[in-house]
């Protein structure tokens, strides 16, 4: 207990820096120049996604001028975007990170994101446009964007024709055939309910509803909207069932049970893909992937979760190479094949989009191309969605709320009234001009 | 060096008035003692009393933007407004009376373990008290957190063999069911920290004067009774000091709820105190955590010095 205070309060009382500094070393962003070639320029990035560092070591084989040494930290709203945020304050902050799109904006509000505009604006028409906005609010250009996280219904084939139920196209379907499989075996659980604020958030974005907006300089906060509460009481009705899977999705003891035939369905982004190809033994082969259920018969509405950046933090001093390299990790051949395969991304470049990468078939996925299913859902995204200024706030919040939610002692339309009225609270407790959209 | 200024002035001292070589020898001596103390009070003042000192400065501030918010914040004195939200917040005062009410079940069950435990290893008929000494306080030697990732194992359903062996037994354990939250943390908690405080309890019973026993044993006191009426009352000071101990770690509380969150849907991101104020200081808001973590503190110093004074008080009437 004694020496976890020392982590908590050191994180927080900013002694963090201390740690920090010695855990990211010294070479972030300064020309230290003495043990290495003259003018060779040395960058720190930080991020969590397997398969970066392979690309990271094919950048510094071709690039004898720059050396970027990739770190591990912790899941970005594990631990990883405080360490960064943390690290920015104490002035030693990487020049290179991997910042979500979700968060971005809540990091440029935070002062954390070094303006690199005037070096990556070059790149804009190489990449989809949306993922462009992404990556940059009003005219300030943060980074550049590496992936989307179009969503789609990963699913067992052959456990729904073990259960003669079909694939199901529509959301009505979705929970009929979750009841009909329940009562055939009540051990097999079609799928976990959304389990965070992001989940609910591509849920919400594909009914078309739209968390936060502005309107001059006022920001709008409409997480509980009419199309929130549509995808709440949809989840509600199965949570009541009892016919969902409540342990949290994509843990050890969710990898074990799906082995175990268990479970039957995920509805997940495409990043969820190299989770389950690489921790899935038993059922290997016997996945799917189909395009997201609709709320109505014939509609084609994709959604997105997740996506994220190679950002440029605040205080780097070669922001020219910088994003040289976050270009090059997003667009060369050789990286984004192994982002492809290694880390599951689905490129935001589009050079990378129409890679042979792309479109080839997947064994785990019984020889699917499993990519054809989630361009068609890039493509029917509403692209116009916008992320708030203080989403680690909204995450933590709208978390607890779904696993009151999960766990009975509250309903998923709770989350929402709750997520917005503590949204809207620590938006107004910074000073930020803010209404109930 | 301190070598080289303790035989100079011996040296120098040859010849000299006594008193003047006892000055000399002393402020030698003094020297080297702010040497030898000089890397704690270094220490101490760095990580210690200056994040507190930054910590209270910062908590006197809050976030401000203008607008839309779309650059870089800037922060105003706001006096004590965080400390007032703080006191508001019905979450983190929840999480304050959590750890508390956690704190007054657990710590005297773990004491009280510790202190059985102390007493058998104290008592005569004990066999290899040695090893049982280290067994007991092997979990103690297990970072916090590998632990609490251990245990985090042990209690997940469907990998747990506790839980397995208890479906055997015809006995059906969710240990991530909500009300198993609270006895899963006490019991991580008594599992890494009854041995720690059992060795403190153990050394005081050790230094016992040894006339009390034979006293004792001449008044046809034996077993137990001597446990009673000689070596818990002499233990009485260290009982206090791991009582405080087991206080103030309580109230921090933060490695087995903050592993235990990934298994079970029954714990918040503001559980704890300090995880409160880790969520935030991970929204950015470091003014607000900081006042959060001043409360904390001051709650911690007044649970142990109201626990101290007590029994100080209680001990004076004796």
């Amino acid at each position: 207990m004694r020496s976890s205070w020392v982590r908590g309060a050191g994180a927080l009382l900013a002694v963090g820096a201390l740690f920090t500094t010695s855990a990211c070393g010294a070479d972030s962003g300064s020309k230290d120049t003495s043990h290495k070639p003259a003018g060779r320029v040395n960058l720190t990035f930080w991020g969590w996604a397997p398969g970066y560092d392979k690309s990271v070591a094919m950048f510094n084989a071709s690039h004898p001028d720059i050396h970027v040494t990739f770190q591990k930290t912790a899941g970005g709203s594990a631990g990883g975007y405080s360490k960064m945020l943390n690290a920015v304050k104490a002035g030693n902050a990487p020049c290179l990170a991997q910042v979500g799109y979700e968060t971005l904006p809540s990091f440029a509000a935070a002062g954390a994101l070094q303006d690199v505009g005037q070096y990556a604006n070059k790149s804009k028409d190489q990449y989809v446009d949306w993922t462009w906005k992404s990556v940059s609010v009003a005219d300030q250009v943060y980074g550049i964007p590496l992936d989307t996280g179009p969503e789609a219904m990963f699913y067992r084939a052959d456990l729904l024709k073990k259960f003669k139920q079909p694939v199901p196209t529509t959301w009505e379907e979705f929970a009929k055939v979750a009841k009909a499989i329940h009562k055939a075996d009540p051990s097999v659980e079609m799928a976990t309910p959304p389990g965070d604020g992001y989940d609910v958030a591509g849920l919400t974005w594909q009914a078309g509803g739209k968390w936060f907006g502005t309107e001059g300089s006022k920001w709008q906060v409409n997480i509980d909207s009419p199309e929130s509460r549509k995808v709440a009481a949809y989840w509600q009705d199965l949570l009541d069932a009892k016919v969902l899977k409540t342990t949290p999705a994509l843990d050890a003891k969710w990898m074990a049970d799906a082995d175990k035939d268990k479970v039957v369905a995920h509805i997940g982004a495409v990043w969820v893909n190299t989770f389950l190809s690489q921790n899935l033994k038993g059922s290997a082969g016997k996945w799917a992937v189909a395009p997201l259920p609709q709320w109505a018969k014939g509609d084609k509405a994709g959604a997105n979760n997740g996506g994220s950046s190679t950002a440029v933090l605040k205080g780097c001093k070669d922001q020219k190479e910088a994003v040289e390299f976050a270009d090059w990790f997003s667009r060369s051949k050789g990286s984004v094949e192994n982002l492809i395969k290694n880390t599951g991304i689905y490129p935001a470049s589009k050079d990378g989009l129409a890679l042979p990468a792309v479109n080839a078939p997947s064994k785990f996925y019984g020889g699917q191309k499993i990519f054809d299913v989630f361009k068609e859902a890039a493509a029917d995204t509403d692209n116009t969605w916008q992320w708030g200024p203080t989403m680690a706030q909204v995450e933590a919040d709208f978390t607890d709320g779904m696993k009151k939610a999960i766990a009975g002692d509250a309903s998923v339309t709770d989350a929402l009234t709750t997520t917005q009225d503590k949204t809207i609270e620590a938006m107004k407790a910074q000073g930020l001009n803010v209404s109930k959209g | 060096m301190t070598i080289t200024t303790v035989r100079s002035g011996t040296v120098v001292a040859r010849g000299e008035r006594p008193a003047a070589r006892r000055r000399r020898l002393s402020r030698g001596r003094t020297r080297s003692a702010w040497l030898f103390l000089a890397p704690f009070w270094v220490l101490f003042l760095a990580t210690f009393i200056a994040p507190i000192c930054y910590a209270v400065e910062q908590s006197l501030f809050a976030l401000h933007r203008d607008g839309l918010g779309l650059t870089a914040p800037t922060t105003r004195f706001v006096a004590l407004d965080n400390y007032v939200r703080a006191v508001q917040d019905s979450e983190f005062l929840s999480s304050l009376v959590r750890v508390v009410g956690l704190g007054v079940v657990q710590v005297p069950l773990m004491l009280g373990l510790s202190l059985l435990l102390a007493l058998l290893l104290d008592s005569a008929s004990v066999r290899w008290p040695g090893v049982f000494r280290t067994l007991f306080f092997l979990p103690y030697a297990l970072p916090g957190v590998i632990a609490a990732i251990m245990w985090s194992y042990l209690y997940q359903p469907g990998i747990s063999p506790l839980a397995k062996a208890a479906g055997q037994l015809g006995h059906d354990v969710d240990f991530t069911a909500p009300a198993m939250t609270l006895p899963d943390i006490g019991n991580m908690v008594t599992w890494g920290w009854t041995g720690y405080n059992m060795l403190i309890i153990f050394a005081a019973l050790k230094a016992v004067p040894a006339e009390l026993f034979e006293a004792a044993a001449l008044d046809g006191c034996s077993g137990w009774r001597i446990a009673w009426h000689i070596k818990i009352p002499n233990v009485r000071g260290a009982l206090i000091l791991t009582t405080v101990f087991s206080i103030i770690g309580m109230v921090q509380l933060y490695a087995e709820p903050d592993i235990l969150r990934g298994i079970t849907n029954t714990i918040t991101s503001d559980y704890t105190p300090i995880l409160a104020a880790q969520k935030a200081s991970d929204a950015g808001n470091y003014q607000y955590a900081a006042a959060q973590s001043v409360v904390l503190a001051l709650l911690t110093l007044v649970l142990s010095f109201t626990f101290l004074k007590f029994t100080q008080r209680k001990g004076a009437g004796e």
